[in-house]
């Protein structure tokens, strides 16, 4: 009966062709489908037009999920005078392809912005839809991250498909996250899918062990000399590492005025506790008033703050900080430095 | 879904000069509205953006409730410009209080300085109104210059009701006087430590600048209170008010959520607290 089962699952299994088919059809239902593409050895999402050719990427996406349910830039309201209107930015969209890794920093932003009624609005029309290809640059996965079945419950997607690869072709077995994936899926017509239930993010052996390991070592053990005569001096204070973070989400709420008198827009856009004026208050009264204390600062929000607020890790270990940052500073050497017991100071930059 | 940054329009009943550079403002509560001293709201106008301010009224008036804001920036002086029967946005009120109840059965000493008299000035006002519930209370007020005392109207009261001891950082006339009618001495907010005779095992309260708090703390544990009997308020730069944005982040904490009060053994341990 069994073996039964696993036959007939088998055919209807989907192939790569079925799945381009799932893909046509989403565009036709007018979402905007975006999908890490790779182009002249580089990769990063791009809108679909069509499934011809789609392939899923086993590699790293330069930019990740992240500016697509937080953007850099949006308007909270529109403002007249004393009134204010909130405006909805939300769009149909599909994000196709998520890796597993950049999956858990999705878990944290739902987190984050469970009460904020713009990423919440967004998500009502987002469709997540997972996959289950690792990142094969170990330097994208520096927490050597696995996908095993089990991890499912505790990442959250709308659809997550994991792909087999076959000695003759590969096929794409279907998973669903929530009624949105189910809904959409019968929409289709296919069936065959399982649905899986979200868990909670922490897996049935406790909290990382890695998490653990890096709060106490940030808690209990300042390191002078990492902190303040390496990374402190250094660093050069330019936020691309906050940028391209998957998790990094701190942000600054303005307003833009109008030429029009009177009116304008309330405005929140992502910032980064590098930026000198981060804690200014006034009088230009700063509390974090070196470099030295701002990395520091960006280190203890993800690797103690978050993890004590959620039991999560604040960061996913997708190495993308340190592919950007212009003077070479390397995580996963900050991270094997707070590691290492002895007070010895190697160069973290790579 | 409920919308967090959505303000309410509240209309402005009453505007006082208070000190020099600061002004205090009446304004109408919303339906419902409640607070307790230490917690702040967060002001809004289109256009200038939104800052954070102690409520400082007394917690028990429930019509109205006040803020009294100084002059210092660009929202500060635009809020400066309002007028009576005029209106603004607020959020609110956020943040973690002063454990009043904790003072029903233990004596108490404020300190304060500078602006921090501010969100001190609700417990002061319940005790006064209240008087019978509370214990032996003490507070030292240290201002800079004659012209930043806060609520200066209403020492008198102040003073029938506790133990008030006041100085002022900088003399004001050029003979080096002070105006006798302040009973105040000069010198900075710990020197009052020496004047007063602090109760033993009191719980302490405290708001100001954060080298104050390096100093008061000091004297503090030279009189032997616990941690966990000394709470303090502290200021950091907000935008979000409710946890996210993390600008307010203080090791762990959110000044905004979980501040701006704090017991000292809560935050002691962090690099940079104060
Ligand atoms: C919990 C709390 C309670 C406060 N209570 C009072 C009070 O009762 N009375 C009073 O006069 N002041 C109070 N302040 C300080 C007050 O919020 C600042 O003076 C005000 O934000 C200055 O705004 P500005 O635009 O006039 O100044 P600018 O210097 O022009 O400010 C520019 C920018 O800096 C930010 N900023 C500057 N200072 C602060 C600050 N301290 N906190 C947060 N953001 C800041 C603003 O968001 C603004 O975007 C309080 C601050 C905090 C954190
Ligand atoms: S801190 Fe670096 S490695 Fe960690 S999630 Fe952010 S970009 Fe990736
Ligand atoms: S990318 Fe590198 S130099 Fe730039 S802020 Fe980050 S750590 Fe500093
Ligand atoms: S003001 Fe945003 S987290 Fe405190």
């Amino acid at each position: 009966m069994l073996l039964l089962n696993i036959i007939v699952r088998y055919f209807f299994i989907m192939t790569i062709i079925e799945l381009r088919k799932f893909i046509d059809f989403l565009i036709e239902r007018d979402y905007l489908v975006w999908t890490p593409v790779k182009k002249d050895n580089f990769v990063n999402y791009e809108r679909l037009n069509g499934s011809d050719n789609f392939q899923f990427i086993g590699e790293a996406p330069f930019y990740s999920f992240k500016n697509f349910l937080v953007p850099c830039e949006e308007t909270l309201f529109n403002y007249k005078k004393d009134e204010l209107t909130e405006i909805d930015n939300s769009k149909d969209q599909v994000i196709f392809g998520i890796n597993p890794v950049d999956l858990k920093a999705l878990v944290l932003l739902n987190h984050i912005f469970e009460k904020d009624p713009w990423y919440q609005g967004r998500m009502k029309k987002t469709l997540i839809i997972g996959q289950s290809l690792i990142p094969k640059e170990p330097e994208h996965n520096i927490f050597h991250y696995k996908y095993e079945e089990d991890v499912l419950e505790h990442l959250q997607f709308d659809i997550f498909i994991e792909v087999q690869k076959g000695v003759f072709n590969t096929k794409y077995f279907f998973y669903t996250g929530s009624e949105k994936g189910q809904k959409i899926l019968d929409e289709y017509g296919y069936s065959e899918y399982e649905n899986i239930q979200f868990a909670g993010p922490i897996k049935e052996e406790g909290q990382d062990k890695n998490m653990i390991k890096y709060r106490d070592s940030l808690k209990n053990n300042y390191k002078k000399e990492l902190w303040e005569k390496d990374l402190g001096t250094k660093c050069i204070e330019c936020g691309k590492c906050s940028a391209i973070c998957p998790t990094c989400f701190c942000f600054d709420i303005k307003d833009q005025p109008d030429l029009k008198n009177g009116a304008g827009e309330r405005k929140r856009t992502l910032s980064s506790c590098f930026y000198s004026d981060f804690s200014e208050i006034s009088g230009k009264y700063k509390f974090l008033n070196n470099t030295a204390e701002r990395i520091y600062f960006w280190y203890y929000h993800k690797f103690v703050k978050i993890p004590d607020e959620f039991s999560i890790p604040g960061c996913v270990g997708c190495g993308r900080c340190a592919k950007v940052c212009p003077v070479g500073i390397n995580i996963f050497k900050v991270l094997s430095e707070l590691d290492n017991n002895e007070e010895s100071i190697q160069d973290t930059i790579s | 879904m409920k919308n967090q940054y959505k303000t309410q329009l509240v209309k402005i009943l009453k505007i006082e000069e208070e000190g020099s550079e600061s002004k205090l403002f009446t304004i109408k509560a919303p339906k419902d509205f409640k607070f307790k001293g230490g917690q702040f709201i967060q002001v809004s106008l289109p256009g200038f953006g939104e800052a954070p301010f102690s409520i400082c009224s007394d917690p028990n008036q429930k019509k109205s409730f006040e803020i009294c804001a100084r002059k210092t920036g660009v929202l500060t002086s635009e809020l400066h410009k309002i007028k009576k029967g005029e209106s603004v946005g607020i959020r609110g009120p956020y943040g973690a209080p002063f454990p009043i109840k904790l003072v029903e059965k233990r004596d108490l000493l404020l300190v304060a300085g500078g602006l921090g008299i501010e969100p001190l000035r609700p417990i002061i006002l319940e005790i006064l109104n209240n008087r019978k519930k509370y214990q032996k209370v003490q507070l030292l007020y240290g201002a800079c210059e004659e012209k930043d005392l806060l609520f200066s109207g209403e020492y008198e009261k102040w003073r029938s009701g506790l133990e008030f001891f006041l100085t002022l950082d900088k003399p004001k006339d050029i003979s080096g006087n002070l105006p006798k009618k302040w009973k105040c001495q000069t010198g900075v907010v710990t020197d009052l430590f020496d004047r007063a005779k602090i109760y033993r095992n009191a719980v302490a309260f405290l708001c100001g600048p954060p080298v104050m708090y390096k100093f008061v703390i000091k004297k503090l544990k030279e009189l032997e209170f616990k941690d966990e009997d000394i709470y303090l308020s502290l200021e950091r730069r907000m935008h979000c008010g409710v946890g996210v944005c993390n600008h307010c982040a203080v090791g762990s904490f959110s000044v905004c959520k979980d501040g701006p009060v704090f017991s000292w053994e809560r935050i002691k341990d962090i690099r940079g607290a104060i």
